[in-house]
């Protein structure tokens, strides 16, 4: 069989991105990036187009005037159709999709807190890359020529899972709060046993409970991403667990708030409560920020809870390997130990290797969270101006809490932020809004001048971003309608179960035991 | 079955497409030769951050 196609396809879609990326560096698309705000992304534009339409190019000369026959030339070079075929989607998505979205909801105004429409939907790429995908089979099929390329989309996933692993650090596990990590290990490890529980009584199959509880127990979407490919889950059953996430996640992020000022929780209760509650991290920081315009307090607590949750996702991954594994192998008479050896998905070693190593600093400081770190031993030219501090001073009187008081003062004194602490709360202190618009832009400057972005885990970042995009765009093209109702609707009924139980236990648990220290 | 030296022997056919190799999900011929991929792969790139990336 040869799997080559003499298509003109593969050429035109590389002419294209050369275009796009000619179009990008000779400023023909000056007006859209201004409008879009893409100015951070013009590079990735004109590298990754020149790279791969470059690519796109030569292979596409071979496809179409080349000779083929069987054999491993014919059979990999035939997968860059379909490899190109799905960039060039995700490179839409990402870069003209995604932001036109966030333009448009942003026009709309903050909808939660600070947060937009977009933010609250969890409209980004990941969602967009799926439906774009989900689209092109549903809508066009899939061309025979992309076929065979379509089939590396899950290599992409798996490799993302892997660098994924660089972003998160166990020193950052360390510095959280104790009860933050005993509620979080507590709910996350039963809501992702109760989702394998009740999968397995609904006779859900294996891969399907198995993505659906690291989306319902850990964080969200990513988790359910970083899971899929350890329980070889299918594509409809990724998009299901997705599509109940954000469904589930959405309806919290309006109801939380309520109940938190019905039952009048303090700002410790709510974030507490937010953090483990609520499924996806854009919806808790919304919930949180909605329930306190003025402040920052409970913003913080929620962020801590969330991060302890996204940091327990190195466990649950290994946990649902060895479950999958045996819950499809087991069977009387069989060696446990020697199935797990040989059918472990390996790439989680590499996952668990590049937590390790991150937890080392050897990318970023140790105790660095997806490369974001505190560090105030700047430069000269980077501390607060005499005139910036004499702006603060005028207004010192302004702030009335002793915490921010007591920031403001040694932010002064040593024109730096002097502790993640004062950060935090010089933070609270903008979001307050007590203070002018100039003394609120020096605060902010201070801010930026100690938080640090870690270059290595930011390239790390993208790559991930875009193995993501590539394969969930490439998993979307293999979800058929047919597929979609043959997944029935057990995942939203075993979604909004665990869902509910872990909002409503979790809640009792912070009223009964959550007070004033975390 | 077709010609002892072709390729199409074995052919699968799976969500509509043939591929005699892997699965209607992979090109690969197991998943653990896939992992190795993604590792593989993974280091390449993890190297390249590592001595590119100031």
């Amino acid at each position: 069989m040869v799997y080559t196609h003499k298509n003109p396809a593969l050429l035109i879609m590389g002419l294209i991105m050369l275009a796009i990326g000619a179009s990008v560096s000779l400023g023909w698309q000056a007006g859209v990036i201004q409008y879009l705000d893409l100015s951070k992304l013009t590079w990735e534009m004109t590298s990754l187009t020149y790279i791969f339409g470059g690519i796109a190019v030569v292979v596409g000369l071979w496809h179409l005037f080349g000779t083929h026959v069987e054999g491993h030339l014919d059979y990999y070079l035939s997968t860059v159709a379909g490899v190109i075929f799905i960039l060039l989607i995700a490179m839409v998505v990402r870069w003209y999709l995604d932001p036109y979205i966030a333009v448009l909801s942003k026009a709309m105004g903050p909808v939660m807190g600070d947060k937009y429409l977009h933010d609250v939907l969890g409209l980004n790429y990941v969602v967009l890359g799926i439906v774009a995908g989900i689209l092109v089979v549903n809508v066009f099929k899939v061309p025979r020529w992309a076929e065979n390329g379509v089939r590396l989309s899950r290599l992409g996933l798996k490799t993302g899972v892997v660098l994924l692993g660089t972003l998160y650090s166990a020193a950052e596990l360390q510095s959280l709060g104790g009860l933050s990590v005993m509620m979080i290990g507590v709910f996350v490890l039963g809501s992702v046993g109760l989702t394998l529980w009740l999968g397995a009584r609904r006779n859900v199959p294996n891969s399907m409970g198995g993505v659906l509880s690291a989306g319902l127990g850990v964080c969200g979407v990513s988790a359910a991403v970083a899971a899929a490919p350890v329980v070889q889950a299918k594509s409809v059953e990724i998009a299901y667990t997705i599509g109940t996430i954000l469904l589930w996640g959405v309806g919290c992020m309006f109801l939380f708030p309520v109940i938190g000022h019905l039952l009048n929780m303090s700002h410790l209760q709510f974030g507490a409560w937010a953090g483990t509650g609520i499924l996806n991290s854009a919806q808790v920081a919304g919930a949180a920020l909605a329930y306190q315009p003025d402040g920052i307090e409970t913003l913080k607590v929620a962020e801590i809870f969330n991060i302890t949750r996204v940091l327990v996702l190195p466990i649950i991954v290994v946990w649902l390997a060895v479950w999958y594994v045996k819950r499809e192998e087991s069977a009387p008479g069989v060696n446990a130990v020697r199935v797990i050896f040989e059918k472990f998905p390996v790439f989680v070693i590499g996952f668990l290797l590049m937590f390790g190593l991150s937890s080392t600093g050897i990318f970023a400081p140790a105790q660095h969270y997806q490369g974001k770190y505190f560090d105030n031993n700047i430069k000269e030219e980077k501390l607060l101006k005499p005139a910036q501090v004499e702006t603060l001073r005028a207004e010192a009187a302004k702030v009335q809490r002793e915490d921010q008081k007591a920031a403001l003062a040694r932010l002064m004194d040593n024109r730096k932020v002097m502790s993640p602490d004062d950060d935090d709360v010089l933070r609270g202190l903008v979001n307050a809004k007590a203070l002018s618009k100039d003394a609120n832009g020096v605060l902010k400057g201070a801010h930026k001048a100690v938080r640090h972005d870690a270059k290595k885990v930011a390239a790390f970042r993208d790559w991930i971003t875009w193995l993501f995009a590539f394969g969930l765009v490439g998993l979307g093209m293999q979800i058929t309608l047919a597929s979609i109702k043959q997944a029935g609707g057990q995942p939203l009924v075993i979604g909004g179960i665990v869902g509910t139980l872990k909002a409503g236990l979790s809640l009792v648990v912070v009223l009964l035991f959550v007070h004033e220290t975390i | 079955m077709t010609d002892p030296r072709s390729q199409d022997i074995d052919l699968q056919e799976e969500a509509g497409a043939k591929f005699h190799r892997g699965s209607a999900l992979s090109i690969f011929k197991s998943d653990r030769h896939e992992d190795f991929m993604a590792l593989l792969l993974s280091l390449c790139i993890a190297l390249g951050v590592y001595f590119l990336v100031a």
